[in-house]
């Protein structure tokens, strides 16, 4: 970064300002005529003669197809003082050149948008010129390798099918230089990342993937070489350019394809964390807005976010209401409501109205920079089967460079050439990067494919151990359910119709934020039609613990003030029996005496929507579920009740939790635990595997291995059916790695494998491993066909399911 | 028969002219954004 960056924003002398309209004083780009923003997303070219010219990077959003970008390049070209535009559509990019003495970044990206498209200046640039510079250079690499295998194929053709005597020997001579000839570039060049690495692994006194190929690669070129020049020379006269183009050819197109199927999980990591905007408007100390970079915002600040702009930072809303999409940070597709004073967070996008927010968290600590920082460091481990692959690699690479030269020892009293090409063979055929990347190529396609649905695994190990997993157990009922109660059932009696008593309670409970109140409220609002009050309600006490009294009369005046109260059924004076859920009373204070109740609310939790099908889908994975909550057990029965869990303890402590754990361990099940994350922490900790749902929680304090950023239950039980996909995959990987490498370096030791099928191999065998891994990044498994196929299973046959 | 030995280094020489010509396409970025320029031909101007 350029040290201009920090300096403070001069006001340069804009050439033509008083062209500026109103609308561009409002514009996203104004900002950018200062000439200290310049080197963020550009930097000055040296064009001989033609003055101050700059070159500029732009994001251009709302591009669909090849036209939209000509349409943009036709519409930057016409701003007098851009003298060159280049819009690409595959990566949604700009490069503009403009003279800085006769026109302002303002003025052609208001061209932009004047065309119906966003341009945002590219910060990333210099990391996606480093890219393509290297997607080039290996594409150039390969067509290298490819062009001269083809024709060297051809120059060694006429020696495979003459008969004897057919050929002459200038002419074998001659084709064989032309090979050679044509071989030269493929070995300089495109092997050149073969040797530098080893070069480099020498040196470093260490061993790894590309040694043995370089070494086969050195002496087949060697071999042919001296069987070119010195045709009566040790090594005899025959020559292996056509093998050796071919076998560079195959591992270069294995590492291409590698390379982009890579790329495109990176590329999808990039995305989301390149999701916060680069500038935004805050609120100067007139109150006018201006657009600054967002790494010049403060705690504090007020900012003004447009409609589909994304949220800077994580903030309070200060006026305005929209909807927002934080499908990014919840993974819950729907957007949510916002309005004054509700929490939006960093990088969730606002989708209807312009609304202001004022800063609260910034950068790192905002909850979006907790969840990158948790997805880089994630993507950083190394698994236990990894480490495991890590460390036979190594001495399986240092057994290899031994049979080779056992090889090479049998077989040179016979046939020194034969024996070298033998040895050449078992360097090229072995693939310990098949081993090595079988288990973190699968986990992190896993993981990715996790987080997209708002999982996040802290842990890769424990997508291993989840896999595992026979026991759920949830250590809060919250988990479960809502976290707002539903009125189930009202009661009225004394005169008042059902509708009355839901009215006049609400009328009460508005003057309340009890949770209890709140859904009265939003029960009478959703119940009743919305008109005038017709109670006027006024001295409302409320007596914590116990309820609410007011004095309550019509709204007409007519009838006489009476003394309403609300709440427990000791606040209003009555004895009510047991029930299986939360009661609340509601009667008339001079009614106390007579134990008279004028109404009887029934409340209840709600299991969350997706309870049922998730413990459903749970039980068909042969996992069995239970409560064990610090909550009363009244409430814990309910809801264990409700939701068709037989196994459920409440009232427990941590203590209790703990050993109730310890001895499901004892048992020699493995225990996924399903809680808030904050308070049981030696719980979760004791648990084989954890997930906490952590909402609204700062991640950095969650102590469990996989964190549900959103509230749906139905991923606890797709992210243990995709854990055991993940795990099968692994197995697969390693196994086909293993029993590649047994079956085909022993046939390589015995002379039966020529060095370009050898190189086929290999590729083949790293591509098979990366493409298999790759399968699990497409989607989550759907629920929906477990849960049908087990509605079928019982329906069929009452034996105990198993998965 | 004699023209082969005119026409094989002929034919090296030539591998290399279109190495070179493959050298200038990927460095000038022709495999990347192919649509697009196959678009450019129906635009007006």
């Amino acid at each position: 970064m350029s040290k201009s960056f920090s300096a403070p924003a001069t006001s340069a002398p804009l050439p033509q300002a008083q062209g500026v309209s109103a609308e561009q004083l409002h514009s996203v780009e104004n900002l950018l005529d200062d000439p200290a923003e310049w080197p963020a997303f550009g930097r000055p070219v040296e064009s001989a003669g033609e003055g101050n010219h700059w070159e500029s990077h732009l994001v251009i959003e709302g591009m669909h197809c090849a036209t939209c970008a000509l349409t943009i390049e036709d519409a930057l070209r016409a701003v007098p003082g851009i003298a060159q535009v280049d819009v690409s559509a595959a990566t949604q990019r700009a490069r503009v050149v403009w003279a800085a003495d006769a026109t302002r970044p303002s003025q052609w990206l208001n061209a932009v948008r004047k065309a119906g498209y966003r341009a945002l200046p590219a910060v990333d640039e210099a990391a996606r010129a480093q890219r393509v510079r290297e997607n080039r250079r290996a594409l150039w690499r390969l067509l290298v390798a490819g062009f001269c295998m083809m024709q060297v194929m051809m120059y060694a053709w006429p020696a495979y099918i003459a008969q004897p005597g057919d050929l002459s020997v200038e002419m074998e001579s001659l084709l064989r230089w032309a090979s050679w000839v044509i071989t030269l570039p493929v070995v300089l060049f495109a092997c050149g990342p073969f040797f530098s690495s080893a070069l480099a692994d020498v040196c470093h006194r260490r061993i790894s993937m590309d040694l043995p190929v370089a070494l086969g690669m050195a002496i087949t070129f060697g071999v042919s070489t001296l069987g070119t020049f010195q045709p009566e020379g040790l090594f005899g006269r025959e020559v292996y350019y056509d093998s050796l183009t071919m076998f560079v050819f195959f591992l270069l197109t294995g590492r291409w394809l590698e390379l982009r199927l890579r790329e495109r999980t990176a590329g999808a990591l990039e995305a989301v964390m390149n999701r916060l905007p680069d500038s935004i408007e805050r609120r100067s100390g007139d109150g006018s807005f201006v657009r600054v970079p967002v790494r010049r915002l403060a705690v504090g600040d007020v900012v003004r976010v447009l409609p589909g702009e994304a949220f800077p930072s994580d903030g309070r809303l200060t006026a305005g209401s929209s909807r927002v999409d934080e499908a990014l940070l919840t993974g819950e597709s729907a957007p949510r409501w916002r309005t004054v004073g509700a929490s939006v967070c960093a990088g969730s996008i606002n989708l209807e109205a312009a609304v202001e927010m004022e800063v609260v968290r910034l950068g790192a600590d905002t909850r979006f920079g907790e969840i990158v920082a948790l997805m880089e460091s994630a993507s950083l481990q190394k698994p236990r089967l990894a480490q495991l692959a890590d460390r036979v690699a190594r001495p399986f690479l240092i057994f290899v460079l031994l049979a080779a030269l056992a090889a090479l020892l049998w077989w040179w009293p016979r046939d020194p050439q034969h024996a070298l090409m033998v040895a050449v063979s078992v360097l090229i055929v072995t693939c310990p990067c098949a081993l090595s990347l079988a288990t973190p190529v699968a986990m992190l396609s896993a993981a990715g494919a996790l987080a997209r649905e708002g999982v996040l695994v802290r842990n890769l190990q424990a997508l291993e151990t989840l896999a595992g997993v026979d026991t759920v157990v949830f250590d809060k009922t919250g988990t479960l359910t809502l976290d707002r109660m539903v009125l189930r059932h009202t009661e009225a009696t004394g005169g008042l119709s059902p509708s009355t008593a839901l009215e006049l309670a609400a009328a009460l409970a508005r003057h309340s934020l009890h949770p209890v109140s709140r859904e009265l409220v939003a029960a009478a609002e959703q119940a009743l039609p919305q008109g005038a009050p017709s109670w006027d309600v006024s001295e409302v006490v409320e007596i914590p613990g116990r309820g609410l009294s007011a004095q309550v009369r019509t709204i007409s005046g007519t009838g006489p003030v009476r003394t309403l109260l609300l709440g427990s059924a000791e606040h209003v004076g009555v004895a009510l029996p047991e029930r299986d859920c939360v009661q609340v009373c509601m009667g008339w204070a001079e009614d106390v005496v007579s134990r008279r109740v004028s109404a009887r609310f029934e409340l209840d939790e709600q299991l969350r929507g997706d309870a049922e099908i998730s413990l459903r889908a749970l039980a068909h994975a042969g996992i069995a579920v239970q409560i064990l909550s610090g909550d009363r057990s009244a409430s814990v029965g309910r809801v264990a009740r409700r939701a068709g869990i037989a196994n459920w303890r409440g009232d427990c402590t941590p203590a209790d939790k703990l050993a109730a754990l310890c001895a499901l361990q004892a048992n020699g099940h493995r225990v996924a635990m399903v809680g808030d994350g904050l308070n049981d922490g030696p719980v979760l900790a004791a648990a084989h595997v954890s997930f906490a749902f952590g909402s609204a929680v700062p991640l950095a304090r969650l102590r469990s291995d996989f964190v549900m950023l959103g509230g749906q239950l139905r991923l606890i039980a797709q992210s243990i059916v995709l854990a055991r996909k993940t795990l099968r995959v692994v197995r697969q990987n390693l196994w086909w790695a293993a029993g590649y490498n047994a079956l085909c370096v022993p046939l390589a030791i015995a002379g039966w494998m020529p060095a370009w099928l050898a190189g086929l191999g290999m590729a083949t065998s790293s591509l098979l491993v990366v493409l298999n891994a790759a399968r699990l990044a497409r989607a989550m498994p759907p629920l929906a066909p477990l849960v049908e196929a087990q509605a079928q299973c019982t329906s069929l046959v009452h034996a105990p399911m198993r998965a | 028969m004699d023209i082969l030995y005119v026409l094989i280094p002929l034919s090296v020489g030539l591998v290399l002219l279109v190495l070179l010509g493959l050298w200038w396409a990927v460095y000038r970025g022709q495999f990347e954004n192919i649509d697009q320029e196959a678009e450019r031909i129906l635009r007006e101007n």
